[in-house]
């Protein structure tokens, strides 16, 4: 029962910093030029943006006239009310997923040309981001089992044979992963892998694009059928899973692996896993490399205490003592470490999602801050901070309840 | 270890010295204190790798600075309607006059020839020239002509960007994590020390920053300013300046509040409160102080990292500064490593593979060297630092 207490007591302190965060977005949204407000954040009727207060009048064109959609969407959102009523009112858009809508005039509104991503103007903001968040979470989950399986072995071992090559091999690891940027690391494992597993069959086209050795190198497995997405605009040459999106097959729960394996198309849901295999393995390079300080650190500290010397004492063989009694604790500190850090994980995917072409959440905010200011959408810009943050919120959930569950000092003390 | 006691004895000899003011003492017994680090440091090769390292990028923003002026300027504009350019020599030899059209895909028929922008953000494969300029020999990128680049085209000189580079990127991120600490450090340590509703106050405004992801802030913040008319080089570099010092100084201010709950209970910070001492003289003299130390090694591995982070910015498209680049390390590696994808594409279409690899390559090798060498040497701070692990 006290886990229970503890998971409402947890739950209950996320309130202000959830409001909190809210504050400090509206502190921003309210700072933007009035027009760009009105402009992302109403739909009137049908799909245009009431982007200008004036219009040319219908009967004298040379002359302007009040725009009343204009208008309407300052009264809509409060733009004519003093600022906390407006701040009331973003705060229950934002609790209640009104982020608004993807503007005319952005790159994503306008759809990108070249790169076959529709014109999404109009858009729900929310729909725009639900329909790309699974990928990303896939990625992310991918990414973190990467984390865990490897942080944990390999800082042990490099705290057991300490000062040993294996120890000295992590430790490289770990700084180098501080230095290199994840774009190039992305790149460089990109352009490998490219030649390791490219071959000629790579170079075939998807969906009659132009898909290079680079684009597609898993050139070898059987290739997804070519449909449209969102009715007319065509998605390749991007790498997003869009057989899916194409209504292929249909998607009861919008994760393009898991929706695969339900239809019984294996194939197809082992080449959308070994397609992320690459890019979680990039994201999970930088936390490792901060993760393995840590596990080795506490190991270190550890191995000195003295239950460790008991174990010892009483003949246990060193390896149950390392696995069972000593290396316990490097899973807490992992644990730990990974709440701190899942922040700065997650702003990781904007850019590997852009390396290796993936179409998740992160490639969305990409596409929305891409170019000039007009080009920028501001209502994506600001919806994918919010949706990032409740991630980043939720996580900490997860992480201070399994510490909880993990460690029983700290839901009973 | 003699080396250890011999410094303990120093330390010994020098407190007991008769004190001429309480001004001098304290700094002599400071002095004493730093003298103990730099020893546990000077027996750290890889903090002492890091150490040189860092006085070389120190040398080389020197250097940056004092770079003259008539050659330093990274932007090589060639004015379409400019004197004609000469030869190899000069970084617009390309006459910005020709644009020829042909099919997409296809190797450009003659020198200084580069496709017209059809299609916004359509990539044409830049060309390029090797020119001796400076100590290396290093290439240039033509940037085309494109809707961010209404000057084209323009040539990047990789070595004038490399030396500016150093300027611009090392004195942003000091800037940076010298403002965000002293931020953290002031607020940290009232909170740590009053406790109470200041506390409370500041530790929920930290938990809120916390919870945001750090990079999408500083983007909101320069987006916002962008929009509200700041757009113009310097005023984009203090935006830059601004929108991470909001972002960072709640991590500072967490290291040091717990460093100060633990010295605020210390007894001599009662015995200074029991002769009358004033809150913010045991701020000053006794909480800052002491909670300092931790901050210096959080400082030595942020300073790497916001390369790194502009890097990412630039990477994902955000036209950080006003085209064309300015020598930034991570923005022009990034803006390199970004056209990677569109060459592939036109290279495997028939085009000539023209790889910019100079403008990945070396301003990437210059971030790597100053994030790796700062955290050799913070990592070798930590350790000189903490008594527990001079083992």
């Amino acid at each position: 029962m006290r886990m229970w207490v503890y998971v409402i007591r947890r739950a209950v302190l996320v309130v202000p910093v959830v409001i909190g965060v809210m504050t400090v977005l509206f502190v921003l949204i309210s700072s933007l030029p009035v027009n760009e407000r009105t402009c992302s954040y109403f739909r009137p009727s049908g799909r245009t943006s009431p982007c200008s207060p004036t219009i040319s009048c219908p009967t004298n064109p040379s002359q302007l006239c009040p725009n009343p959609v204009y208008q309407q969407a300052v009264n809509s959102l409060g733009l004519n009310q003093p600022i906390p009523v407006q701040w009331a009112i973003y705060m229950g858009n934002a609790l209640t997923f009104n982020w608004g809508y993807v503007s005319q005039g952005s790159a994503l509104g306008t759809g990108l040309g070249g790169l076959g991503l529709p014109a999404l103007h109009g858009e729900p903001v929310v729909t725009v981001l639900g329909q790309f968040l699974p990928y990303t979470i896939e990625l992310a989950l991918l990414s973190l089992l990467f984390i865990l399986i490897i942080s944990i072995p390999l800082g042990n071992l490099s705290a057991v044979y300490r000062n040993r090559p294996i120890d000295q091999a992590s430790r490289i690891m770990s700084f180098s992963g501080f230095a290199i940027p994840a774009f190039l690391l992305g790149t460089l494992v990109l352009a490998v892998a490219a030649f390791a597993f490219g071959g000629p069959g790579a170079k075939s086209t998807i969906c009659g694009g132009t898909s290079t050795v680079f684009l597609d190198f898993w050139g070898s497995w059987p290739q997804p059928p070519c449909a449209p997405l969102f009715g007319t605009a065509n998605l390749s040459p991007i790498g997003y899973p869009n057989w899916l999106a194409s209504g292929y097959i249909s998607s009861p729960t919008g994760f393009p692996t898991i929706d695969a394996a339900i239809h019984g198309q294996y194939w197809l849901a082992a080449d959308t896993l070994l397609r992320i295999v690459l890019p979680a393995l990039v994201i999970a390079y930088g936390t490792i490399a901060i993760l393995l300080r840590f596990v080795r650190n506490s190991m270190l500290e550890v191995m000195n205490l003295d239950y460790i010397r008991t174990a010892r004492a009483k003949g246990l063989p060193e390896s149950k003592v390392i696995k069972k009694h000593a290396g316990r604790n490097s899973l807490n500190v992992t644990i730990t470490v990974l709440g701190l850090t899942f922040a700065g994980f997650i702003t990781g995917f904007p850019v590997i999602e852009s390396v290796f072409n993936l179409w998740g959440v992160g490639r969305i905010y990409a596409y929305a801050i891409i170019g000039l200011p007009k080009d920028w959408d501001f209502a994506v810009i600001f919806g994918s901070t919010l949706l990032f943050t409740y991630m980043v919120v939720a996580a900490n959930i997860i992480v201070d309840i399994l510490y909880a569950y993990l460690d029983p000092r700290v839901r009973l003390g | 270890m003699t080396g250890g006691m011999e410094g303990a004895d120093t330390v010994a000899a020098q407190t007991e010295a008769p004190p001429t003011s309480e001004f001098r003492r304290s700094l002599r017994a400071r002095w004493a204190q730093y003298q103990r680090t730099w020893y546990f440091l000077r027996r750290n090769t890889l903090a002492m790798v890091g150490l040189i390292v860092l006085l070389l990028f120190a040398a080389a923003f020197v250097y940056g600075v004092t770079y003259p002026a008539s050659t330093s300027d990274p932007v090589q504009y060639c004015a379409s309607n400019g004197p004609e350019p000469v030869g190899p020599g000069n970084p617009c030899y390309l006459n910005p006059n020709t644009v020829c059209t042909y099919p997409q895909g296809t190797v450009s028929p003659s020198p200084g020839c580069y496709q017209t922008p059809s299609q916004y953000p359509n990539f044409i494969a830049p060309t390029y020239t090797l020119t001796a300029t400076g100590a290396f020999p290093m290439g240039s990128l033509v940037y085309p002509a494109s809707d961010l680049n209404p000057n084209a085209p323009f040539f990047y000189n990789t070595y004038t960007m490399l030396v500016k580079g150093t300027v611009n990127s090392v004195g942003i991120s000091v800037i940076i994590v010298a403002s965000g600490a002293i931020l953290g450090l002031i607020l940290g340590a009232l909170s740590g020390y009053f406790g109470g509703w200041i506390d409370e106050i500041v530790m929920r405004v930290t938990d809120v920053f916390l919870s945001v992801p750090g990079i999408l802030l500083v983007i909101a913040v320069i987006i916002v300013g962008k929009s509200a008319g700041f757009v113009d080089f310097n005023t984009t570099l203090a935006l830059i300046a601004i929108a991470f010092i909001i972002v960072w100084w709640p991590f500072y201010a967490r290291i040091v509040r717990s460093q100060a709950l633990v010295v605020r209970e210390q007894r001599y910070v009662e015995a200074a409160r029991a002769s009358g001492a004033s809150h913010g003289r045991i701020l000053r003299k006794h909480i800052i102080p002491n909670s300092v130390y931790p901050v210096f090694v959080q400082m030595s591995l942020d300073v790497g990292s916001i390369p790194l982070l502009l890097a990412a910015i630039v990477f994902i498209g955000f036209v950080l500064f006003p085209f064309p680049l300015i020598p930034e390390w991570g923005s022009v590696a990034a803006a390199g490593a970004s056209l990677l994808t569109s060459i592939f594409l036109n290279c495997s279409a028939g085009a000539a593979c023209v790889i910019p690899w100079w403008q990945i390559l070396f301003p990437a090798l210059a971030i790597f060297f100053f994030a790796i060498s700062v955290n050799f040497f913070a990592d070798g701070l930590r350790d000189a630092l903490d008594p527990r692990l001079r083992r």
